[in-house]
């Protein structure tokens, strides 16, 4: 906490971070891992059967690894550090101090990572022949070390849910290798596989002509595929075993599905993957592009749910137990509901609740504690105030406000005095009216 | 607005000991500006290269730039991997500050995100495209627009790194470009950075080309047995691309350096009277830290027009011995800066630096 406050109308700030980490799992697992990994794959298969035509598909590929991961895969990367970074800077903060060292390593390893990738694509064409085999070696090196970055990573992401018994010990150790840690990486390991093979289908029934070529990269695909839909699902059910029961609870809710829906789509998105691998092994040759674009879009989806649930069933917390979603740590709550929050606030620019600074007070208040979920209008209509309380008067809202985080277990408890409760009531009520009245003046929708 | 103070600190204690944290952000910051200047200034030569051939219609002077272009799409990838250590040992030791600089331009800040990928990528275009795009001006344009896109981004990160120096200022600060012009130093640091960039790049690139023509006259006396008969187009066409770079990268490097001297005291000057005389004999370890550093300047502007002069390889080298010393003395003395103007501030809202027993769950941790 403690922060200044920025919010980004347009999308709205949640939606922000989750863009950019978005497109960040998609690259760093779809190209950086999974796409190194099929890759060096390809070469491998192309070497031991002497076939030039795999190898030359496999060096293509590996232009397209280095232009996509050192542009969009290495700046998203950076990216989900530059939002969070003015979006929830407590978050951030707290975490870097908690993991430091992880994040040092992992710098070492993405150096080493990166610089791999270039000396694999830039020395294609001069370790040939007697020197393939070395080629080779840097293309097992890059593999190891871009897996290494997720191991890393990992440690770090599972703790937010999951910090285990760091919570009784503040170790380093204890955070990082926190119970979901296992699960969670091999989890993903083998998302990042499918990603890989679903994105590369793709290019290859698009661009690839050779029917025999086509038949070799998918006859090595299926192969990988027997191996990976089951890991899925083994390390999927173990990683929601590991996760907090009320976490667990929030599971389906968090996707925002019936239970029904649910289970029906992860069943038939499964179900798409089955049919690929067998296709893919049995009849290599004649994969149908549209089966190739479904499965495309069933592993993306599949990730989106995996990242969505994970950062949504932390909710009311950002790191489980420790500190809330608003950068406010859990232990400073109830000081600050008697000293009051603006008090407490460097960035406040009136200190306490009078008639005239009501309304002041209840905007810092509202940016402080409430926007990192809330806005007051906006497309995200379940998160926006000017659809979620119009009608309910400032006395109604400002009693919800007090008990919130017990009818909603997902929210944070309001942390301040009873003035204050009353000015965020006020203010939320008094920008809700002007929303509401100026859409109706404008006389579109409602 | 009327605050007028420092975040309180987070909770939890900075992980290490505060010194060897400090040593490793001098450190790795310099060594990721070093690659930032290698693509920033790479990126402009090529185009300047570019445009000079289309000028004079000599295709030498286009491969020039084809090999700068290359170079710069390689280093650009490693420069954004170093980074991740300085924006790291940034955000952990300055917590207080530069969360707030960067919130405070969030808009531009997240705008070099998109910024970055859309310049990485029309540079990556500029340079796989040389050969095969037939629209010289097209292939102009493209790397013409990403090379201005990067030319932005310094000014980005100089004005957040800046603005965490003045949290007095904070309070009536509106956004990037209003604080373009209401931050001192920005323009100064900016410039100064600007020719850093065309001078390490001026001299890696003599530097390359001076051992390319090395290795391609050594091969070519090897297999050739009569010197000129053996001289086939190609190595001709090598040596005349290299003895360009090598008479681009030099003079490059020797003027800007020059200007250099110019724009460091301007940057000198762009300080606050107070910790400017520091530097001007109130301290004595910040004195002469400046006065060798300048110096070394001086002394390596001598270097660099022997250089010119003579092209003996001892010149070379004791240029970029120079040079690697004062770029290692300008990041020490960029530090110190900082930490000049962060003190007062971090006597009144004391980083945590020991861990003090906190609450998580229902507990107490100690
Ligand atoms: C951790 C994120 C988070 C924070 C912080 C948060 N909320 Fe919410 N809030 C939610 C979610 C999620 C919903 C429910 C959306 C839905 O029903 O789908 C919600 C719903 C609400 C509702 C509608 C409740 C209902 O039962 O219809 C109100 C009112 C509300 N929040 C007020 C607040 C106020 C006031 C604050 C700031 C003091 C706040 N919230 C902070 C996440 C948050």
């Amino acid at each position: 906490m403690d922060y200044p406050v920025i919010e980004f109308s347009l999308l709205g700030n949640g939606m922000v971070i989750g863009l950019v980490a978005f497109i960040h799992v998609l690259i760093s697992h779809g190209v950086a891992i999974g796409g190194t990994a099929m890759m060096v794959s390809l070469e491998y298969r192309a070497y031991k059967t002497n076939n030039k035509r795999l190898d030359q598909f496999a060096r293509t590929l590996s232009k397209w690894v280095l232009i996509v991961t050192t542009t969009a895969g290495a700046i998203t990367g950076v990216g989900i550090w530059f939002t969070t970074m003015v979006i929830t800077p407590a978050s951030i903060g707290s975490l870097l101090r908690i993991f430091f060292w992880a994040w040092f390593a992992e710098w070492i390893v993405f150096v080493t990572e990166v610089s791999l990738l270039l000396l694999y694509y830039y020395t294609w064409d001069k370790w040939k022949g007697a020197k393939k085999n070395i080629h080779l070696r840097v293309g097992y090196a890059l593999v190891g070390f871009s897996w290494l970055t997720a191991a890393i990573i990992t440690g770090v992401l599972a703790a937010k849910l999951t910090p285990g018994l760091w919570t009784e010990t503040l170790s380093f150790w204890n955070a990082f290798f926190n119970p979901t840690y296992v699960p969670s990486l091999l989890f993903r390991t083998f998302i990042a596989i499918l990603l890989a093979v679903s994105f590369i289908s793709i290019i290859v029934k698009m661009r690839v002509k050779d029917n025999a070529l086509q038949q070799e990269v998918f006859g090595v695909f299926g192969k990988w595929m027997v191996v990976t839909i089951p890991s899925l699902l083994i390390f999927g059910v173990w990683y929601l075993f590991k996760i907090p029961e009320q976490a667990y609870d929030q599971v389906i809710w968090s996707t925002g599905m019936e239970p029904l829906v649910f289970t029906t789509i992860n069943i038939l998105g499964l179900a798409v993957l089955i049919i690929y691998a067998l296709w893919a092994i049995k009849l290599p040759k004649k994969v149908p592009v549209i089966l190739v674009f479904i499965v495309w879009a069933a592993s993306i989806g599949f990730v989106g749910e995996f990242e969505m649930v994970r950062e949504s069933v932390r909710k009311p917390y950002v790191i489980y137990d420790y500190l809330y979603a608003n950068g406010i740590p859990a232990s400073k709550a109830e000081e600050f509901s008697e000293e009051g929050f603006l008090e407490n606030w460097t960035f406040a620019t009136v200190d306490e609740v009078t008639e005239e600074t009501k309304y002041e007070a209840g905007r810092i208040l509202y940016e402080a504690q409430c926007l990192a979920c809330h806005s007051i209008d906006g497309w995200r209509s379940r998160r926006a105030f000017a659809d979620r309380v119009a009608g309910w008067g400032e006395d109604s809202l400002a009693d919800y406000i007090e008990t919130m985080h017990i009818s909603r277990p997902f929210m944070p408890p309001f942390v301040g005095t009873e003035e204050e409760r009353e000015a965020l009531a006020h203010y939320i009520t008094s920008e809700v009216d002007q929303a509401n009245g100026e859409v109706a003046k404008g006389g579109d929708e409602q | 607005m009327i605050f007028q103070s420092v975040p309180v600190d987070l909770e939890l204690a900075i992980p290490g000991n505060w010194t060897l944290l400090m040593i490793l952000l001098v450190v790795s910051f310099l060594m990721h500006i070093v690659f930032a200047n290698l693509t920033i200034a790479g990126a402009f030569y090529a185009v300047w290269n570019e445009i000079r051939g289309m000028v004079k219609n000599n295709p030498v002077y286009d491969q020039l730039a084809s090999q700068s272009a290359t170079m710069t799409s390689i280093f650009k990838s490693i420069a954004v991997v170093l980074g991740v250590a300085p924006l790291l040992l940034v955000s952990v030791l300055y917590t207080q500050y530069i969360y707030p600089a960067t919130i405070f331009i969030g808009e531009a800040w997240l705008n070099l995100l998109w910024i970055l990928i859309v310049a990485f990528l029309l540079l990556y275009l500029y340079k796989f495209s040389w050969n095969r795009l037939k629209n010289k001006g097209l292939h102009l344009t493209i790397g013409l627009i990403g090379t201005m896109m990067l030319l932005i981004v310094p000014l980005i990160f100089i004005v957040a790194v800046v603005s965490m120096l003045y949290p007095d200022k904070w309070a009536g600060a509106e956004g990037f470009f209003h604080s373009l012009f209401y931050y001192p130093q920005i323009w100064q640091r900016y410039f100064h950075f600007i020719l850093a960039s065309f001078a390490v790049t001026g001299l890696v690139m003599y530097f390359w080309n001076k051992r390319k023509l090395t290795q391609r006259t050594k091969l070519h006396a090897v297999d050739g047995k009569d010197e000129v008969a053996a001289t086939t187009e190609n190595v001709k066409e090598d040596v005349k691309v290299y003895e360009a770079g090598k008479s681009f990268g030099m003079q490059a490097a020797f003027w800007t350096t020059a200007l250099q001297l110019v724009i460091g005291p301007l940057v000198l000057f762009s300080l606050d009277r107070e910790v400017r005389l520091l530097y001007l004999g109130d301290d004595v370890f910040l004195t002469s830290l400046l006065s060798i550093s300048t110096l070394l300047s001086v002394v390596l502007i001598g270097m660099l027009f022997m250089l010119m002069k003579t092209e003996a390889k001892k010149w070379l080298l004791s240029s970029l011995t120079t040079l690697v010393l004062v770029i290692g003395l300008m990041g020490w003395m960029r530090h110190e800066v900082r930490e000049s103007y962060i003190d007062p501030h971090r006597a009144e809202n004391p980083p945590t630096i020991e861990q003090q027993p906190i609450q998580i769950g229902d507990m107490m941790i100690e």
